[in-house]
């Protein structure tokens, strides 16, 4: 795996930066772009945005087989994350997430960015975001 | 304009096939197609062009000069197809589009894949995924997520989706090439283990080589080749991500349903009028949400038409007989050419211990999950006896 396909998005990756599209509302994450994948509109004005740090877990795997490489279980969550600032629409975004215990997980849970060093890529730290449960709400 | 017909098949035994080489498979497919023309067929004088279906998940540097290795076919057009697992169907839907131009009067449609040459195979590329930041999503995990959220907005259980498999590896046990012949239970089902929660090991299917081809062709030649030629009614293919945002993408497949409303809309036909259906099944959670993506049941019903044996061999609407990718197995490239093989089989009445009786509509349904791993090609064909 490469290093500089990680540096490109280390605004995203570090600072939740997003891309929302002023024809239609959608919030791209962590793609930044010139065309709009939901409206289709091209060239499409996109306006940065920061994202919340909290957000919904829409759903979730916990996947056992992987590769030897890879630390199982490994658990997985598409969570919609609202913008910071309370305006306009939440993005959906991909994340790895630190609960292995599925009691502690559900469609519907809330859980927080933490930012971290997630792995190297051989030559430099990629540093990024896992989610978890806040400690407040866990049960 | 004409239409095109599918007037041939050929496949080969899918499985561990340790013995054969990749250009082993595609010419034994190959072999059987032309052996098996009910009026026979001169290939190099008859066959226009081939369209060559695979991933080259095995790296042999597959194009369309492998095919024509592989067979003899040289002095041809030859093209290879990749479409992720939609592959197979791709290819036949391209070749079906030259010929109802009229721009191809026969044409050859194969699609192989050795999947176990690579010890890597799928799940390492799948794993590499700039998205998931590196770490990240296999494909038990994409179609994993559907079910966790199927089953919490629709309290679909993990019985109903286990059922699937249950279904299909009893339709397998039945089918002459389907690679694991053995049934199991819904217990064997939830108590096998785990690979990526909610899904275990028999929800999902087997690693198999494999290879399978159909000859299509135009009106004017279609009795040349057979007197029970299989028209194709209608095709569609299309794409989406739930990247865009529609919560309608996190249980099910829009691209699906876009497709399948495409090849309706083109064939006249809607989901009531199918009798048979070959769908894919790479996860037993694929086929239960394709019931809805397709029309066969309302949104978030998948799981009581199961339950009420509607796609069961003996219930109304037959899904996978020939025991899906589940049982069959799933070599990437032959796939989706070999649904279209089983669906000429049962229109024709030839599918033997799989017949669905008087089958006069056949549906075929293939998806390919490419390497971004946020959404699907998808891609329909409605065949008519």
């Amino acid at each position: 795996m490469s290093g500089p396909r990680y540096h490109r998005t280390r605004a995203q990756d570090q600072r939740l930066l997003a891309f929302e599209c002023q024809s239609c509302g959608y919030v791209s994450f962590p793609d930044e772009r010139r065309t709009c994948k939901r409206c289709g509109d091209a060239p499409a004005t996109f306006e940065e945005v920061r994202l919340a740090e909290r957000g919904e877990v829409e759903t979730f795997v916990v996947q056992e087989y992987l590769p030897d490489d890879i630390e199982v279980p490994q658990p997985l969550a598409i969570v919609d994350l609202p913008q910071a600032d309370g305006e306009g629409e939440s993005a959906r975004v991909y994340g790895l997430l630190t609960e292995t215990e599925l009691d502690e997980l559900s469609v519907g849970t809330e859980v927080e960015a933490r930012f971290r060093e997630l792995f190297d890529d051989g030559e430099r730290p990629i540093n990024s975001f896992k989610f978890a449960v806040p400690r407040e709400v866990k049960r | 304009m004409t239409d095109a017909h599918v007037v041939g098949s050929g496949i080969i035994d899918f499985g561990e096939k340790y013995e054969w080489s990749f250009d082993d498979l595609l010419e034994g497919a190959y072999l059987d197609l032309v052996e098996s023309v009910d009026h026979g067929i001169e290939p190099t004088k008859d066959i226009d062009a081939i369209w060559y279906g695979t991933l080259d998940i095995a790296n042999e540097g597959a194009s369309g000069a492998s095919v024509a290795h592989a067979t003899g076919l040289f002095e041809k057009p030859a093209t290879q197809i990749v479409n992720a697992c939609a592959t197979g169907s791709d290819a036949f839907r391209n070749a079906v589009q030259a010929v109802k131009a009229g721009d191809v009067e026969v044409a050859l449609v194969i699609g192989a894949e050795k999947m176990l040459d690579s010890t890597e195979g799928l799940i390492g590329g799948a794993a590499l995924e700039r998205l998931w930041r590196g770490r990240g999503v296999t494909m038990p995990a994409f179609f994993g997520m559907r079910a966790t959220r199927h089953m919490e907005q629709y309290d679909t259980t993990r019985e109903q989706i286990a059922e699937v498999s249950v279904k299909n590896h009893e339709n397998g046990t039945k089918y002459p090439h389907a690679h694991q012949q053995f049934e199991c239970t819904v217990d064997d089902v939830t108590e096998s283990a785990t690979v990526s929660y909610p899904l275990n090991l028999y929800d999902c299917c087997p690693v198999t080589d494999g290879a399978c081809a159909v000859l299509v062709t135009n009106d004017e030649r279609a009795r040349e080749f057979t007197d029970a030629p299989v028209r194709v009614a209608g095709y569609g293919f299309s794409t989406d991500s739930f990247m865009r945002g529609d919560d309608l993408a996190l249980t099910n497949f829009p691209a699906s349903r876009q497709a399948s409303s495409m090849a309706y809309e083109r064939s006249g036909y809607g989901p009531d009028d199918v009798d048979v259906a070959e769908v894919h099944d790479c996860f037993s959670i694929t086929e239960l949400i394709t019931y809805e993506d397709l029309g066969f049941c309302e949104q978030g019903e998948a799981g009581a038409f199961i339950d009420d044996g509607v796609p069961h061999l003996d219930g109304d609407k037959p899904v996978n007989p020939s025991g899906g990718l589940l049982s069959k197995g799933h070599p990437i490239g032959a796939t989706g050419v070999a649904q279209i093989a089983e669906i000429f089989e049962q229109l024709r009445g030839e599918a033997g211990d799989v017949q669905v009786p008087d089958a006069e509509v056949g549906l075929q349904h293939n998806i390919g999950i490419g390497r971004n791993a946020t959404g699907a090609v998808s891609c329909v064909n409605i065949l008519e006896r």
